[in-house]
């Protein structure tokens, strides 16, 4: 119980040395922000296009892909803001930068999440929001249950980025694999889920879990049931528990870099 | 003779890069893999547009491979403005602004260098999947066209690239100049929909930016199945390529006038 106290207050202790770090460059953090928001309205500029066209695909509106969008941005947003040492995770362990990490008495794998705070993860959440509200599907009574989906979304993105990571430790350097690997998370999480069918549907739902980061939690957002809701806590419970699990078996290979450094 | 000289130095560092890039090839596989993807996610968009009825083109199968030349040239296309700004802020810059060759000179031939690798290699992949996709082939005096075109368009936004990682000189990160340009040129440019499919005013403004000659340009000749005006898309191309050409010469001459140099 004790234990558990300590992890919440220096989780809590990581994020805001981040944030004072972030907030100290306020000029660069403020743009990445704007910046980040920009780029994501400008992408959408693509769906609004062809639904002026194709007002329905296969069952799905504007507002419904607005709804994924904000949930899909929204969601990676948080993972980076609030464990963006996962980008990272991969170099750490093939750098062997986990011994410094390794002789603190705190949580292995919290600690190198807490490392970083990427500040455009600000602007996703921001623009996710903005998408969710923007698309008239959400009223504010839903609110709790929207951010039910992105938390959802953010632990099973978060959880993927944690594995696909921690494959260095049995393939050696796998950083840009890992990378590409969440990018096409992301890639098949933004498109309305009826365009994909047979195995590569069972895929989005088991091994590139896309079905869980986008088109399950913002059908939370948008008419939720009981069950949905469940699955939803449920799958998300399972990926973060199944990405941990991986982590510490793979930190009983790891093999020391014997480096020196110093993390703040 | 001097010209000829002048010219081998960078002939010499675009070889040193081909020379990388097939060493390194693991962000290459990852390119095809994502080049894959995405083709299969766009031809069951189309499938599912074709299906709504709605005639945004003749066929959808020109619509896959008109997004396999584009989004060839926009994979193809080195990100050069990350090494650039990575050399800046550490320093390196220092110690290669001293050497007999253009700066700017030398960071274009690599990524012409790192190019002629990648072109080649996911042209072919554009292809295959493209076919694989849709079980047909465009006539190919169009397609061929679209070789030297869209190898050229990719200089021209390899060079692009370059520009914005120039301007790591005055700010602390460029990514986020690089995503809203990326993203510009993403819309203006024709990236996954034809520009002509867009409202009007966009239309409009997008043919006072570079950007359509970058990748619409080369690939509405998929699209039209004709090979005509390719030598108006040859000079516009040239044309941008000067004012790009201008603007990346003025940033670094403004960014080496400023420059200050502490230490040794």
């Amino acid at each position: 119980m004790r234990e558990r106290s300590n992890n919440r207050s220096f989780a809590w202790a990581l994020l805001t040395t981040n944030l004072k770090a972030a907030a100290a460059l306020r000029g660069a953090f403020v743009m990445q922000v704007v910046f980040m928001m920009l780029n994501n309205l400008t992408f959408f500029v693509f769906w609004w296009a062809l639904m002026r066209r194709v007002p329905d695909l296969r069952g799905w509106r504007l507002g419904d892909i607005q709804v994924l969008f904000g949930i899909v941005a929204a969601g990676f947003g948080l993972t980076v803001t609030l464990a963006g040492g996962v980008r990272d995770l991969s170099r750490l362990i093939d750098g062997g930068e986990l011994d410094t990490l390794l002789v603190q008495p705190k949580p292995v794998l919290l600690h190198a999440l807490g490392l970083r705070l990427q500040a455009s993860g600000f602007g996703d959440v921001l623009s996710g929001l903005v998408f969710i509200a923007w698309s008239g599907q959400v009223t504010w009574r839903m609110a709790p249950l929207v951010l039910l989906a992105i938390a959802a979304s953010a632990i099973v993105v978060l959880a993927c980025g944690i594995v696909f990571h921690s494959l260095t430790f049995w393939l050696g350097n796998v950083d840009t694999v890992a990378r590409q690997l969440w990018e096409l998370l992301i890639t098949f999480a933004l498109y309305p889920e009826p365009l994909f069918g047979g195995v590569l549907r069972l895929v989005l739902f088991t091994l590139l879990p896309a079905g869980f980061v986008g088109y399950v939690p913002a059908r939370v957002a948008q008419r939720p049931t009981a069950a949905l809701v469940a699955i939803t806590i449920a799958a998300a419970a399972a990926y973060l528990l199944f990405a941990a699990a991986v982590f510490e078996r793979g930190l009983k290979r790891y093999a020391s870099g014997s480096r020196f450094g110093v993390h703040g | 003779m001097r010209t000829a000289s002048a010219v081998s130095k960078y002939i010499a560092f675009a070889r040193v890069a081909t020379a990388l890039a097939r060493r390194d090839r693991g962000e290459l596989y990852g390119r095809m893999l994502f080049f894959a993807v995405i083709l299969g996610v766009f031809s069951s968009l189309w499938r599912a547009v074709a299906e709504a009825g709605m005639p945004i083109a003749a066929d959808p199968r020109l619509l896959v491979w008109y997004l396999a030349t584009t989004e060839w040239i926009i994979l193809s296309a080195p990100p050069v403005h990350a090494e650039l700004q990575e050399s800046i802020r550490r320093g390196d810059v220092v110690c290669r602004l001293g050497r007999p060759v253009s700066y700017v000179g030398a960071a274009f031939a690599e990524a012409l260098g790192l190019l002629a690798v990648r072109a080649p290699v996911l042209a072919a992949t554009a292809w295959a999947c493209a076919f694989a996709f849709t079980g047909w082939i465009p006539p190919l005096a169009p397609l061929a066209l679209t070789l030297p075109l869209g190898f050229a368009a990719a200089a021209l936004i390899a060079a692009m690239y370059l520009w914005i990682g120039l301007l790591a000189f005055w700010l602390e990160d460029v990514s986020p100049v690089f995503w809203v340009v990326q993203k510009l040129l993403f819309v203006f440019g024709g990236l996954m929909l034809p520009i002509e499919l867009y409202p009007r005013a966009m239309q409009i403004a997008a043919a006072w930016t570079p950007f359509p000659v970058m990748l619409a340009g080369p690939a509405s000749f998929v699209l039209r199945q004709s090979a005509a005006d390719s030598l108006t898309l040859a000079l516009e191309q040239a044309a941008w390529g000067g004012g790009i050409a201008f603007a990346v010469w003025w940033a670094f001459r403004r960014a080496s006038a400023t420059l200050t140099i502490n230490g040794g």
